[in-house]
């Protein structure tokens, strides 16, 4: 065989020889113990801190809201759907009973309109299409921006929690 | 929270009707529609040096080599855009170390390397060994040592060893057709068996990125050839631009029958995401689809390349039309990769919706990202050239 011919296969040895060695060296440790990936990830990703705590969890020190909330239309919605992740709040915030909440402990309050419109926008798309029939009520929507925007008497801006009840809409 | 519902707000209000949340941003950016261009690229440029070379198609010589080293030079970056799309592009090198047969995408990985080393470094390896050798012994300081290293410091180059180097190119380059086909195939394949998405869920889709990838390179390396000729102040040699275009315009004419084809399948067939697709085309695809790359892209140089097989114009006349048409057809069939990549992710599965496609200039998934990975290419083919000049090689017949 030529001398060139043998340097230049010399060299793809190398190459793949090299790639070989890399490939153990480089894989992670844990990898293919339970399937084809790293099982550290299972365990890292349970390292990860939590953010909510769970639908009950409010009841313990909120009974009032939730039995309003049970006996209106958001019956379904879930206090964190609306306040956000409050598991720090769950936690901690009996120690500030009747007192100002530190920031770190005090959850959004949705009053705005923007934030009731995330779920009651007008949204064609957002219709159940059942077997004949069109129905628009898998969540009642009303225009934002039509639906009583002024108080028509002092024309001061409304907001949706001044008619409505948050908790017992 | 204040933050994530205004987030929200404003992410709602990119879309019409309805969308599945995990639809609304499209994961699948501008640098997605650039990895197939590239590679495309490559193995368009790769088939048109094939045709010198298996194909004896004597009157292309002259773009053989340019060929050659575009679709290397574009080879080397056609990886980049991926990389800098991932989110933790320090870990691309585990596709390579733990592969999985039953994913096409981890596969990638060696059908790149296989392509990159096995059919262009060594073809080029082969082609340049005896000058390497040759211009080690005229040159100095870096040239010198570049040529050395290269050459793996061989000095035989006896008609022997040299017509041996000749048969193994020979060998490679039949090997390199298939595997051009297969490196491009295989992104085409990448989106046919996406089951889930209708635009892209058709067989045709391979064979339909495997004809635009030969359209897109033997337009640059047309473009390429007229732009050195300019740059080096040489002759044209017009018989082989006009060949160039003559292969052009017939790839051109399979390229459009078969898009042409999928189109009609897809209109006759009108499945229930029909109205869905119906819209997108005549909306948010409108430009795209039909003036970038349906018109500009493809009929307009139709149209004139098939004019210019029976009406030929002065040289100076037909040059400025092909360097023209090149643009074109290369700006078309990039339009034809967003339409598929960008066009693939604007509705919804549901069929009742779309979402729009927004991005910005700066950050490492904006344009910006994207330009860079356009020039990279030019500024490394144009120190290959340089280094290895394919006019100043000693010719060979390549018989
Ligand atoms: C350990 C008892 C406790 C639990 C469990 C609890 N909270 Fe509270 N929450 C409080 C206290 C104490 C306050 C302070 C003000 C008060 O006493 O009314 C408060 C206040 C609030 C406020 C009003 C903050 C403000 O600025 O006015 C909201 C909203 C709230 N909680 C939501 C929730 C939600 C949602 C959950 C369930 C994830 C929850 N809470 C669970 C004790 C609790
Ligand atoms: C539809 C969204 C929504 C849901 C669901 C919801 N809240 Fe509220 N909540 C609000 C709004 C809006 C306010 C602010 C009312 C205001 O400013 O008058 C509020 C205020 C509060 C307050 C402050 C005290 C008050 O009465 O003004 C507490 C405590 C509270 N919510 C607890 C809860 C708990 C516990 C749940 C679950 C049982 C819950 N919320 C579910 C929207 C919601
Ligand atoms: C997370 C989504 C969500 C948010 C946010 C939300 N709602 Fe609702 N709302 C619902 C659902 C679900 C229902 C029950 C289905 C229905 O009757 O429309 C409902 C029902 C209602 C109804 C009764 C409609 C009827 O049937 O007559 C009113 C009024 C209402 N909400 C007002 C509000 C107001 C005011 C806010 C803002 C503080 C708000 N909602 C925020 C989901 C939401
Ligand atoms: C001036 C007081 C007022 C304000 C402010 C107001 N609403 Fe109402 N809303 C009403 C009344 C009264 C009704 C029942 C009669 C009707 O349908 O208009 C109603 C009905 C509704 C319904 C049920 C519609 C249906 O189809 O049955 C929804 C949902 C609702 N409101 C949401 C909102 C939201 C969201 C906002 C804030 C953007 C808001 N409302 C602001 C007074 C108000």
């Amino acid at each position: 065989m030529p001398q060139h011919l043998k340097r230049l296969i010399g060299v793809f040895v190398i190459f793949i020889l090299f790639f070989l060695v890399m490939r153990q060296v480089l894989r992670p440790k844990s990898f293919g113990e339970l399937g084809h990936f790293r099982a550290d990830a299972i365990y890292e990703n349970t390292l990860r801190p939590m953010h909510y705590a769970v639908a009950d969890s409010c009841t313990k020190c909120h009974k009032d809201i939730r039995s309003d909330k049970d006996l209106g239309f958001h019956a379904k919605l879930k206090c964190e759907v609306c306040h956000g992740p409050a598991l720090k709040h769950a936690t901690f915030a009996n120690k500030f009973k009747n007192k100002q909440l530190p920031d770190s402990l005090v959850l959004y309050k949705p009053g705005e309109r923007k934030d009731c419109a995330v779920c009651h926008q007008r949204n064609a798309a957002r219709i159940k299409i059942t077997f004949d029939t069109i129905n628009t009520t898998m969540i009642h929507q009303v225009d934002i921006m039509k639906h009583h925007p002024v108080d028509p008497k002092t024309n001061a801006a409304l907001k949706c929690i001044d008619c409505h009840n948050p908790h017992q809409p | 929270m204040e933050d994530h519902l205004q987030n929200l707000y404003e992410v709602l209000s990119k879309v019409d009707g309805y969308v599945y949340p995990n639809e609304i941003e499209l994961n699948w950016s501008i640098l997605i529609v650039l990895y197939p261009y590239i590679t495309g690229l490559v193995a368009g440029a790769f088939i048109l040096a094939s045709l010198e070379r298996i194909f004896k198609v004597k009157i292309l010589k002259p773009t053989y080599g340019i060929a050659l080293l575009t679709a290397f030079s574009f080879m080397l970056v056609a990886t980049m855009p991926l990389v800098s799309h991932l989110g933790k592009p320090q870990r691309a090198y585990e596709i390579m170390i733990t592969p999985h047969s039953s994913s096409a995408m981890a596969i990638f990985g060696f059908v790149y390397l296989w392509y990159l080393m096995v059919v262009l470094f060594l073809e080029l390896w082969f082609d340049y060994r005896r000058d390497m050798v040759i211009w080690a012994n005229e040159t100095t300081g870096f040239k010198r040592f570049m040529y050395k290293v290269l050459s793996l410091g061989t000095t035989d180059i006896s008609p022997k060893a040299v017509a041996l180097d000749d048969k193994i190119g020979y060998i490679i380059t039949v090997i390199g057709v298939p595997s051009a086909f297969l490196l491009h195939g295989y992104v085409g394949f990448i989106f046919g068996s996406i089951k889930a998405n209708p635009w892209w869920s058709t067989v045709l889709m391979p064979v339909i990125f495997l004809f635009s990838a030969m359209v897109s390179g033997i337009a640059l390396v047309m473009l390429v050839y007229i732009v050195l000729t300019k740059i080096r102040k040489q002759l044209i040699d017009m018989d082989c631009l006009d060949t160039i275009a003559k292969y052009l315009f017939y790839i051109l004419l399979i390229d459009f029958a078969l898009e042409g084809l999928d189109q009609i399948h897809r209109i006759y067939v009108a499945e229930e995401s029909f109205e869905a697709l119906h819209k997108l085309v005549f909306g948010k695809l409108f430009y795209s689809l039909f003036i970038f790359q349906g018109l500009l892209g493809t009929i307009v140089p139709i149209l004139t390349l098939g004019t210019l097989q029976f009406y030929k114009p002065r040289p100076v006349i037909r040059k400025t039309i092909y360097t023209i048409l090149g643009g074109l057809v290369l700006m078309g069939i990039f339009f034809m990769r967003w339409n598929v990549v960008i066009g693939g992710q604007l509705f919804s599965k549901s069929f009742y919706g779309y979402t729009s496609f927004k991005t910005s200039l700066i950050g490492i998934e904006g344009y910006g990202m994207a330009i860079i990975w356009l020039i990279v290419p030019f500024l490394i083919l144009s120190f290959l050239l340089w280094l290895l000049p394919p006019w100043k090689k000693i010719e060979t017949s390549h018989d």
